[in-house]
C-alpha cells in the first residue's frame, strides 16, 4: 500500500459518503486511488468529483452532514487561505462535520520559492480558528497514515466539525510538488 | 417588484422544499414573512448558498422535492463558481432563485457588477435551464415551470434595491437553526 492510497483507504474507511476534490500533483494519486476504489476513471466517480476551488469545496461537501453523512475535501494546504471564512462561518459555526485531508508545501522538498509563506504557517492559522489539525510526516508508515485519516473522520462526526488532516509526502514514497 | 413580494412568494411556493436563504437582509426578511423549519438561513456565509444548496441536493434522493436555493447578485458575485459547478455536477433537483436588485443591500447599496454582467446568461453558459422574470405572478410562473426540470434550474428574477424597514435581526444560533432544518430533512424523508 502507497502513502496514497493509504490516505484514500482512510478516507472510505471513514464512512465518507462524497468527496470533492481541487486538484494538486502531490494529492493527484489520491485522487486516483480514491476514483479506482469507487469504480471510477479519469479523475471521476460516483462519489469523487472535481471542484473548481476550495471554499466551494466547503460549501458543497459541508452541505453532506446536514443528511446525516460524512464529505470530504482533498486538497493542498496552501488553498486553505481561499476557505478560512466558508470553514469558519458555515461547517464551524453550525457544527457539521467534515474531513479535509490537505497535503502540505513549503516545506522539506519544495521548489517553489514563495510559496512557504501561506503553507508554514497554517498549522497555526487553523487552530486558531479553532479546527483540529493532525499531522502526518514520513516517521510514521503507511498504515498509520491510513488509521490517522479514518480516525480523523470518526473524531469530525463526534465532535460535529471539521477535522484537518496535514500530509507531507517528503521522504515518503509520493511526491512533494 | 421588492424583495419582501418575491420571498412572501417563495415562501408560499417553498413548503416542501428544503431552502436554502443567502445572508443579512434576505434571510431576516424571509424570517419576518415566515420563519419555517424547511429555511437554512446561512447568517454569514455570504457566496455558499449556491455552493450548500448543490451539495444538499447531490446528497438527497433525487425524486424527493427540490432544493431551493435563495440567493442575491452580491452574494453570487462573491463566488461566482456555484455556476460552472452547479453546471458541471448538475444536480437534477436543485433550483437557484436570484433575486437581483443591483446592489449589495445590506451593506450600504454599494453597486454589484450586476447592472453590466448578464447573471442569467452566465448561468445558461454554465449548463443550467434560466428563467428570467421581474413580476410577482412571472416568478410564480417560472417557478412552477422549473421544478419539472431535471437538469439545475436558475431562476432570475429582478426586484427593486432596498430593504423593508422594521425587520429584526436573525439573532439565532446556527446550531439551532442547523439543527432545526436536519430535524425536517429527517422528518420529511421519513
Amino acid at each position: 500500500m502507497t502513502y496514497a492510497e493509504a490516505v484514500a483507504d482512510g478516507i472510505w474507511a471513514a464512512d465518507v459518503a462524497r468527496v470533492g476534490y481541487i486538484p494538486s500533483v502531490t494529492v493527484a494519486p489520491v485522487i486516483n486511488a480514491l476514483v479506482a476504489a469507487d469504480g471510477g476513471g479519469d479523475g471521476v466517480s460516483p462519489r469523487v468529483t472535481p471542484l473548481s476551488r476550495e471554499e466551494e469545496a466547503v460549501g458543497v461537501l459541508g452541505a453532506v452532514a446536514l443528511t446525516g453523512a460524512l464529505g470530504a475535501v482533498v486538497m493542498q494546504d496552501n488553498g486553505f487561505g481561499n476557505a478560512l471564512t466558508a470553514l469558519t462561518t458555515f461547517p464551524l459555526a453550525y457544527h457539521l462535520p467534515l474531513l479535509i485531508f490537505a497535503n502540505t508545501r513549503g516545506g522539506p522538498g519544495e521548489y517553489n520559492s514563495m510559496i512557504h509563506s501561506i503553507s508554514q504557517p497554517m498549522p497555526a492559522i487553523l487552530r486558531a480558528t479553532g479546527l483540529p489539525v493532525l499531522e502526518l510526516d514520513r516517521r510514521s508508515n503507511a498504515g498509520d497514515w491510513r488509521e490517522t485519516v479514518r480516525e480523523a473522520g470518526v473524531h469530525a462526526v463526534m465532535t460535529y466539525r471539521p477535522v484537518v488532516v496535514l500530509g507531507s509526502f517528503w521522504n515518503t514514497d509520493g511526491k512533494v510538488a | 417588484m421588492k424583495r419582501i413580494e418575491a420571498l412572501t412568494t417563495l415562501a408560499d411556493l417553498t413548503g416542501r422544499h428544503p431552502v436554502v436563504v443567502t445572508c443579512a437582509a434576505t434571510s431576516r426578511e424571509l424570517a419576518s414573512v415566515r420563519d419555517s423549519s424547511n429555511h437554512l438561513y446561512l447568517l454569514d456565509a455570504m457566496g455558499l448558498t449556491g455552493s450548500v444548496a448543490t451539495g444538499l441536493a447531490l446528497s438527497l434522493d433525487p425524486a424527493a422535492p427540490k432544493v431551493i436555493g435563495i440567493e442575491g447578485d452580491g452574494s453570487l458575485l462573491m463566488n461566482p463558481n456555484v455556476l460552472p459547478t452547479g453546471g458541471y455536477l448538475a444536480p437534477a433537483n436543485l433550483l437557484l432563485v436570484l433575486l437581483d436588485n443591483g446592489v449589495y443591500g445590506s451593506t450600504g447599496a454599494l453597486p454589484t457588477y450586476s447592472s453590466r454582467v448578464d447573471l442569467q446568461r452566465l448561468a445558461a453558459a454554465a449548463g443550467w435551464t434560466t428563467r428570467s422574470v421581474d413580476t410577482v405572478d412571472g416568478l410564480r410562473t417560472a417557478f412552477i415551470d422549473l421544478l419539472a426540470v431535471r437538469e439545475p434550474a436558475f431562476l432570475y428574477a429582478r426586484i427593486e434595491p432596498g430593504n423593508s424597514t422594521g425587520i429584526p435581526k436573525l439573532l439565532v444560533d446556527p446550531v439551532t437553526i442547523r439543527d432545526r432544518f436536519t430535524r425536517w430533512l429527517r422528518e420529511s424523508a421519513a
